[in-house]
C-alpha cells in the first residue's frame, strides 16, 4: 500500500515537473507546478511529516503559485517563442548537462547507497507532529526563527519599493493625489497595450 | 497509514458523489437542443473578449503581502500548540517575531501600499 | 504497521526533481519558468530534508523545511517584483534579450 502510494506520488511528481519545464504556455506550467507541489505534500504524508505537508499545500500551492499566476496574468504571456539556432543549441546543451548531472548523482549514490535505518526510530512522542516541531523550532532553532522575521521584513520592504517605487507616500509632504497620479500614469501604458 | 483511511473514504465518497451525480444526470437527461438554448445566456449580454486579460499590477502587491503574512501565520501554528510548554519564554520570542513584522506593517501603512487607488 | 519507503528511493526522487529543475533553468528563456524551476529545486531539497528527518528520527530536517520555505517566499516576492519591473522597461522577460549589463 505504502509502496503503491509512493510510486503514484513519485510518478505524478516527476511527470508534472517535466511538464513544468516542457510546456510552452506559462499558465500551464504554473498549474503543473501546483500539481507537483500537491504530490510532494502526499510524499510528506508518507514520511509522517503531516505539518510540513499541510504547510506545503498552504504556502506553496496556495500562496506562492497564486503570486506566479498574478504575474503571468499581469504580463499577459501567451505561448513562448522558442526557435532559432542559438535556442536549439542551448536546449541541447542543457539537456545533456542535466542528464550528466543525474548520472553523476546516481553514480555517487551507487557507491554508498544510503540504506538508512531499517525501521525508523519513532518520532513525536508528544501529542503530534505539529507540537513536536514547535518544541524543536522554539527552543533549539530560536535564533534562526527570529532571523526569519527580519528576512520577511526585508522581503516586504523590498517588494514594496520595487513595485511602487520609492517616491510618494512615505513623506507627509507628498499628497495622496500624487501617488494616485503616479499609479495612473504607470497603469495605462501597460493596461493599454493589450495584446 | 490506518489513520488516513477515513480521509481516503471521504475523498472517495466526495468524488463518487460529484462524478456519480453528473454522470447519472447526463445519462438520463432529455436533450432538446435549439439555438436559444445553446446561446451562452438566454437573456443578458453576450460575453465580450477573452478571459485571459491583463490584470493590473496592484494585485501583485496584495499577493506578495499575502504570502509574507501567510508565512508568519505558518510559524504561529506550532507556537500555538506548544505554548503551554514554552511558557513566558515562548511568549517573549513570539512577541519579538511579531514586533519585527509589525514594523513592516507600519511601513506598508505609511507607504500607502495597501490602498487601492 | 506499515513499512517505510527506503531512504535511497526518496533521495533518488529528490535528485531527479532537482535535475529537472536544473535543466529547466538551463533550457528555458522565459524568466518566469526559470523561477518555477528554481522552486522545483528548492522543493527537491525539502524532500531530501524530510526524508533524512524520517530516517534519522530527528525533527531538525522538518524545521529546516520551514526556513527553506521562508527563503523561497522572500525570494519569490522580490524576484517577481524585479521581473515585473524588467518587463515594464524592456517589454520582454526572455532572459537572453535582457542584456543591458553586457559590456
Amino acid at each position: 500500500m505504502t509502496l503503491a502510494l509512493f510510486a503514484a506520488f513519485a510518478a505524478l511528481l516527476v511527470g508534472c515537473s517535466l511538464m513544468v519545464i516542457l510546456h510552452r504556455n506559462p499558465v500551464a506550467s504554473a498549474l503543473f507546478l501546483v500539481l507537483a507541489f500537491c504530490s510532494l505534500a502526499g510524499l510528506y504524508l508518507l514520511l509522517h511529516a503531516e505539518f510540513v505537508a499541510m504547510v506545503q499545500v498552504i504556502v506553496y500551492a496556495g500562496a506562492i503559485m497564486v503570486l506566479f499566476l498574478f504575474v503571468i496574468m499581469y504580463l499577459n504571456l501567451r505561448h513562448d517563442v522558442e526557435q532559432g539556432i542559438a535556442v536549439a543549441v542551448r536546449r541541447g546543451a542543457g539537456w545533456i548537462l542535466g542528464i550528466l548531472l543525474l548520472a553523476e548523482t546516481v553514480a555517487f549514490f551507487k557507491g554508498r547507497w544510503a540504506e538508512g535505518p531499517v525501521s525508523a526510530p519513532d518520532l513525536a512522542p508528544v501529542a503530534g507532529n505539529t507540537q513536536a516541531i514547535g518544541q524543536v523550532l522554539y527552543t533549539r532553532y530560536l535564533f534562526p526563527f527570529e532571523i526569519t522575521s527580519v528576512l520577511l521584513l526585508v522581503a516586504m520592504v523590498g517588494a514594496v519599493v520595487i513595485a511602487k517605487g520609492r517616491g510618494p507616500g512615505l513623506h507627509p509632504a507628498a499628497p495622496a493625489a500624487d501617488a494616485a497620479a503616479d499609479a495612473k500614469a504607470a497603469a495605462p501604458d501597460h493596461a493599454g497595450g493589450e495584446a | 497509514m490506518t489513520e488516513y483511511v477515513p480521509v481516503l473514504l471521504f475523498l472517495l465518497v466526495a468524488i463518487g458523489f460529484a462524478g456519480g451525480t453528473i454522470g447519472l444526470s447526463s445519462l438520463i437527461v432529455p436533450r432538446r437542443r435549439n439555438a436559444v438554448k445553446n446561446s451562452s445566456y438566454e437573456c443578458g449580454v453576450e460575453p465580450v473578449g477573452d478571459a485571459l486579460q491583463r490584470f493590473t499590477v496592484k494585485f501583485y502587491l496584495v499577493a506578495v503581502l499575502f504570502i509574507l503574512f501567510d508565512i508568519e501565520a505558518v510559524f504561529l501554528y506550532p507556537w500555538a500548540v506548544t505554548f503551554r510548554r514554552l511558557g513566558l519564554y515562548g511568549l517573549i520570542e513570539m512577541a519579538l517575531f511579531i514586533v519585527i513584522l509589525f514594523v513592516g506593517y507600519v511601513y506598508l501603512l505609511r507607504k500607502r501600499a495597501l490602498e487601492w487607488d | 504497521m506499515m513499512h517505510d519507503i527506503p531512504l535511497a528511493w526518496m533521495l533518488a526522487l529528490s535528485a531527479t526533481v532537482f535535475v529537472i529543475g536544473v535543466v529547466g533553468v538551463l533550457v528555458r528563456r522565459n524568466a518566469l519558468v526559470i523561477f518555477m524551476s528554481i522552486e522545483l529545486m528548492l522543493n527537491a531539497g525539502n524532500l531530501a530534508f524530510v526524508a533524512f528527518s524520517r530516517a534519522l528520527g530527528s525533527l531538525d530536517g522538518q524545521v529546516f523545511v520551514f526556513f527553506v520555505m521562508t527563503v523561497a517566499a522572500a525570494e519569490v516576492a522580490v524576484g517577481l517584483a524585479i521581473i515585473v519591473n524588467v518587463f515594464r522597461l524592456k517589454e520582454t522577460i526572455y532572459v537572453d534579450e535582457i542584456n543591458l549589463l553586457k559590456g
